[in-house]
């Protein structure tokens, strides 16, 4: 820095000196005042660049609940919707959302339409969960309770009035705040503010804490009502007042990224800066919620090559183990999924291993006999090991643990 | 949801995992931990009167 840019003025008020003699912020995010009362971003992956389970997913709809493709981010649908999406982790390479450092995005693709007139209650909606244990940051329940700032990219077909909705899974507390498109299939960047709840305190432990809803679409159900938006008992027909439906056209898109989750009120002058993390780092959190052997940018599936290398030990000639020792503690015990190799076998191939003896490949089932939030214990049965004998394995696993 | 949900026995000992075939056919083992939200919908899945199936 040249010497006639240093802040002289600043350092001799003992005010905080600022780089090329600019004018220090008052408020808000400061040159080594970070707000923020974490070292790390609230949400996790909120910058969708981490998509373990698949990059692309297509007829998700009516019974579709769950991940499908980017980390934490989970689809939610209720009471029979008609509507399909095709659900992506986007590469962005132009535009207002990739111009503020993101390059991926959640895409929500509508390809079968649904004017949200078969049932009242129908519900499609992207869904993010804290845990219990990260969020009484926020105060909730108490006399310090703190508002909160929701903040995100967007980029919507239909224009108009959206919601994004927060929720006290722990309490059935909730509230709603609108926010407009205001022009479509353009990147805009919204930040909402909540109030502060100074009812029903979270607590502790690693359930759902807060949630945070954005609304797709949904029927009369949700919307009979007054949009609620200071925090109440969770109200179902006050939740999506006024959503427009963004299931109404095949022709219609949802894009989201850029998701923070801030404590206390922010402008969008005010709003501390994204935190981006390293993609290794943000794995790593992902983690927590779900974990794969296989390669990443590798869906699993039955089939894919594995390294071979895993070994099952056998004390009985009958039954064989091993214990796999997880990359990060889960959230909880693990559902686990076993995958066959590219071996051999054939069918689905979930829950079977391929296991070598007698000069070759053969396929056989294994169970889960243990899985806790560190490590699991698989085992297989085939009466065709060799006692006291080691038997590799070609397989791969995935430890579910998400919210 | 589920097509069938199985408890796993190993050396006449019940493990404390259910064996799970989903309505894609994938197989999977959940344990049964009420923070899991697999096993929190199998619970689900039961009080809809669904049926815990013996080992195989």
């Amino acid at each position: 820095m040249a010497l006639s840019k240093i802040d002289v003025a600043n350092m001799l008020t003992g005010a905080t000196p600022v780089a090329n003699g600019g004018t220090a912020l008052t408020s808000g995010f400061k040159n080594g005042t970070d707000p923020r009362p974490t070292s790390k971003p609230i949400i996790v992956n909120g910058n969708m660049a981490v998509s373990q389970r698949s990059t692309s997913v297509t007829g998700i709809g009516n019974g579709g609940e769950g991940y499908h493709t980017i980390d934490r981010f989970k689809f939610e649908e209720g009471n029979t919707p008609s509507a399909v999406w095709t659900m992506t982790q986007e590469s962005l390479t132009s535009g207002n959302a990739y111009n503020a450092g993101f390059t991926k995005a959640l895409k929500m693709d509508c390809t079968t339409s649904d004017d949200a007139s078969g049932h009242a209650n129908i519900l499609n909606v992207v869904k993010y969960a804290t845990e219990r244990q990260d969020t009484h940051l926020f105060k909730k329940g108490t006399s310090n309770a703190e508002k909160y700032t929701v903040a995100f990219w967007i980029k919507a077909t239909k224009t108009g009035t959206h919601i994004c909705e927060l929720r006290d899974n722990a309490n059935d507390r909730a509230c709603s705040v609108a926010y407009t498109v205001s022009t479509t299939n353009t990147w805009e960047h919204k930040v909402l503010n909540f109030p502060a709840d100074t009812t029903g305190a979270i607590g502790t432990g690693n359930s759902k804490g807060l949630e945070i809803y954005w609304s797709l679409y949904s029927g009369s159900g949700y919307q009979g009502a007054t949009l609620q938006t200071a925090w109440g008992g969770a109200s179902t027909n006050a939740r999506y007042t006024g959503q427009v439906n963004n299931a109404d056209s095949t022709s219609n898109n949802w894009h989201l990224t850029g998701v923070q989750l801030e404590i206390g009120e922010f402008s969008s002058t005010t709003l501390p800066p994204f935190q981006h993390e390293s993609y290794g780092d943000n794995l790593i959190r992902c983690q927590r919620y779900y974990e794969k052997s296989f390669e990443q940018g590798t869906t699993p599936a039955a089939g894919v090559s594995a390294p071979d290398g895993r070994v099952f030990g056998s004390w009985d000639g009958q039954s064989a183990r091993t214990e796999i020792d997880f990359n990060t503690t889960k959230r909880a015990s693990p559902t686990v999924t076993v995958y066959r190799g590219a071996n051999t076998g054939s069918g689905t191939g979930t829950g079977t291993a391929n296991f070598i003896y007698s000069g070759a490949w053969n396929n056989h089932g294994t169970v889960t006999n243990h899985a806790d939030d560190s490590h699991v214990s698989l085992t297989a049965t085939t009466g065709n090991f060799t006692t006291n004998a080691a038997h590799v394995a070609d397989m791969n696993f995935t430890a579910d643990a998400e919210l | 949801m589920f097509s069938s949900v199985k408890k796993i026995v190993l050396d006449k000992i019940e493990m404390k995992m259910l064996r799970v075939t989903f309505l894609d056919g994938k197989i999977s083992d959940v344990p049964k931990d009420d923070n899991n939200r697999h096993y929190q919908e199998i619970l689900a899945w039961v009080a809809d009167g669904n049926t815990i199936e013996e080992a195989d």
